[in-house]
């Protein structure tokens, strides 16, 4: 005989998994089905962890590209909390605002009023659509933490004689004029003509927006153009992110007193900053993490007591198999090993049957909502894996009793 | 006792008691049984139901330990065994014969008598072989792919003494196992116990009924746990002759 293992280790394993496909392929649907409850917790865990991590990341990474250092002023904040129409009451921010703050807040390093709007580009016969038209003045550009990859930037002077000039990003750029360079060039923008006379470096997404289908024009150009009933954003970058909080508490005074905001009022504006809505954002998704994970954890409680209870049933159902086993030779442990190679084999077989069931549903919900479920091998392997753990967890006590049930006892079952 | 042929015997039962507590009660279903029984000897054990047969059977079989007294089987002293001592003894050992044939519904015949030589760590080949073979000396070989509910109850019981044969135990151990048959296919059975016998096996069988016994070369009465004959089969089994005092010859 050459044997591997110790023979007793060896009928252990090769008879238990042997019994174990035997329940598989006999009448176990009942069985899978149960524990499919299983499958189903840890696929769901599984990928609203993995969805969450995913986010996380480029969330962090769309950040960076923000800037640390970077505060910007609105009317309505970026993160509205609670009723729309209690901002809708503030006053707009005005240009004459903008040019007080300069003044009122020498720490500002950069200062930029910024106006939006999105339109239709064209040049040729190209064109884009939802584009987004951004009025801005030359301080923007030290603010946004773009580059500049060919020709300038707006300046003082575009702004003060409303220069019909602008600043594009590269999918504009490419999508316009592809192969060739859109210096000097002009691009349409709901019938008005603008010179192209730099380009941006790339950026990427940001919340699935893109940063680089973007078309940079002076603010008065804009105001000119498109008109006065735009809301202002004021833009703004400090030296460093360190002196973030106390440029931030000094401004409300300021623009409490430039906006004349009659003492105990609540503030009549709001302070955004790329990085605190990092935090927020940390904090609403270390929320769901948490929920996500409890509720995996309560899934699986409830699978593992579903696969528990099965498997008492088993061990019923086999009482005078259990007997005749141990009369024939089988030690406690054999008979341990055989129920829980059937716990497991059977949650993992539900195990998986959840995981397809659980990330389909993923998949589904990825192409209804924006979210994006990544689907992973990984995912399915640690589905079926962790599956086939908690029936090996909560099958050891229906395992114990089988091996301990009194041989002479069982073989008397009825 | 004197017995000078100690070691060649193959069972030593020493005054074995076994006691059971029910709800604090003591129900002694064994009280002091000495017996001995040697290689290759048919013996009948008999007594009226409740005697304790099915009791002792347990002891002999490994399947239960006495609560006091001494048990040597095949020169190895299992009364105080472990419990996977026990499972091995019984692997090694003995063959088992069930009244109600306990034969693993969802499993072929094969299967079922492969069982004994799958804890025994057989390689599956050879275990197959030996399974056949014995399934071939209980002319059951043409049934060996069916399962249990496809058979009669007499080829079932002869399936299960396939497997009690298989591995080639010291002893086959049978209570009552023509109890579930009609009297015809009871008779096939017997048969099978003699020609067995004949062939040098060891054999204990607990029975009730006298007429069963009475083939037997011998048999040891119990009554209320104790032994009250022992001596030939035929008039331990029909209450001829003074058999208790035999007890200690043979
Ligand atoms: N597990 C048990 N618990 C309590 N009493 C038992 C148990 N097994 C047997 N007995 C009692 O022991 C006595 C002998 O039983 P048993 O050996 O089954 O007799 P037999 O097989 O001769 O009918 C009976 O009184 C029975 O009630
Ligand atoms: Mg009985």
């Amino acid at each position: 005989m050459k044997l591997k293992l110790p023979q007793g280790v060896r009928v252990d394993v090769v008879e238990g998994a042997r019994i174990a496909v035997f329940s598989l392929k006999a009448n176990r649907l009942r069985t899978v089905l149960t524990t499919m409850g299983i499958g189903i917790g840890v696929a769901t865990l599984l990928a609203i962890v993995g969805i969450i991590q995913g986010l996380n990341t480029s969330f962090h990474r769309q950040l960076a590209t923000f800037g640390a250092n970077t505060i910007y002023v609105s009317k309505f904040p970026w993160i509205i909390k609670g009723d729309w129409w209690m901002y809708r009451n503030r006053k707009d921010i005005t240009l004459d605002q903008v040019e007080r703050l300069r003044h009122a807040a020498p720490f500002l390093t950069a200062l930029s009023p910024s106006v939006q709007r999105v339109s239709d580009v064209e040049h040729g016969g190209e064109q884009l659509s939802t584009v987004r038209i951004q009025g801005v003045t030359q301080e923007y550009l030290a603010i946004s933490g773009y580059e500049v990859t060919a020709g300038r930037f707006l300046t003082e002077a575009d702004d003060e004689t409303t220069r019909p000039v602008a600043v594009i990003g590269t999918e504009v750029a490419d999508g316009l004029f592809p192969g060739i360079s859109p210096l000097g060039r002009t691009i349409r923008v709901d019938n008005r003509t603008f010179q192209v006379v730099g380009t941006l470096s790339r950026k990427g997404k940001v919340l699935n927006q893109s940063m680089d289908l973007v078309v940079f024009i002076p603010f008065k150009t804009f105001y000119s153009s498109f008109g006065k009933g735009r809301r202002i954003e004021i833009a703004m970058a400090v030296e460093d992110a360190s002196k973030l909080k106390q440029a931030e508490d000094q401004l409300v005074g300021i623009l409490r007193r430039i906006r004349s905001t009659p003492p105990g009022q609540p503030d009549d504006f709001s302070i955004n900053k790329p990085e605190a809505m990092a935090q927020t954002y940390e904090q609403l998704t270390g929320a769901l993490y948490g929920v996500a994970v409890g509720v995996g954890l309560i899934t699986l409680l409830v699978g593992g007591i579903g696969i528990m209870n099965i498997m008492l049933v088993s061990v019923r159902e086999r009482t005078r198999e259990i007997g005749v086993r141990r009369a024939l030779g089988a030690r406690k442990r054999t008979i341990v090993f055989q129920f829980l190679m059937e716990a497991a084999s059977v949650s993992a077989v539900g195990g998986l049957l959840g995981t397809t069931v659980g990330l389909g549903t993923a998949k589904v919900v990825s192409l209804i909502t924006p979210l994006a479920a990544d689907v992973q091998a990984g995912t399915v392997a640690g589905g079926v894996g962790f599956a086939a753990l908690v029936g090996l967890l909560f099958g050891i006590w229906p395992a114990a009793r089988a091996a301990n049930l009194d041989p002479v006892e069982a073989l008397r079952y009825e | 006792m004197s017995d000078g042929g100690n070691a060649s015997k193959l069972i030593e039962v020493q005054d074995i008691t076994r006691v059971f507590h029910v709800g604090g009660e003591e129900v002694r279903a064994l009280r002091g049984v000495s017996f001995g029984i040697s290689r290759g000897e048919w013996v009948a054990i008999i007594g009226q139901s409740g005697s304790g047969k099915s009791t002792l059977m347990n002891v002999l079989g490994c399947l239960d330990t006495p609560s006091s007294g001494r048990y040597t089987l095949n020169g190895k002293d299992v009364s105080r065994m472990s419990d996977d001592e026990l499972a091995v003894i019984r692997n090694e050992e003995i063959g088992f014969i069930f009244q109600t044939f306990q034969l693993l519904p969802r499993e072929t015949a094969l299967a079922n008598v492969e069982l004994p030589l799958v804890y025994r760590g057989i390689p599956a080949r050879e275990r197959k072989a030996r399974a056949t073979a014995a399934l071939e000396k209980v002319q059951l070989a043409h049934r060996m792919h069916h399962r249990p509910n496809e058979l009669s109850g007499g080829q079932r019981q002869r399936v299960a003494i396939a497997r009690a044969l298989v591995a080639e135990p010291s002893m086959l151990l049978a209570d009552e196992p023509t109890g579930n048959l009609d009297s015809a296919t009871g008779e096939e059975i017997v048969r099978l116990f003699a020609e067995l016998h004949q062939a040098g096996n060891t054999l204990v069988l607990v029975t009730h009924e006298p007429k069963l016994a009475a083939r037997c070369p011998r048999a040891i009465r119990l009554s209320d746990g104790e032994v009250v004959a022992d001596g030939p089969g035929r008039e331990v089994a029909l209450g001829i002759g003074q058999s208790v005092m035999a007890a200690g010859g043979t």
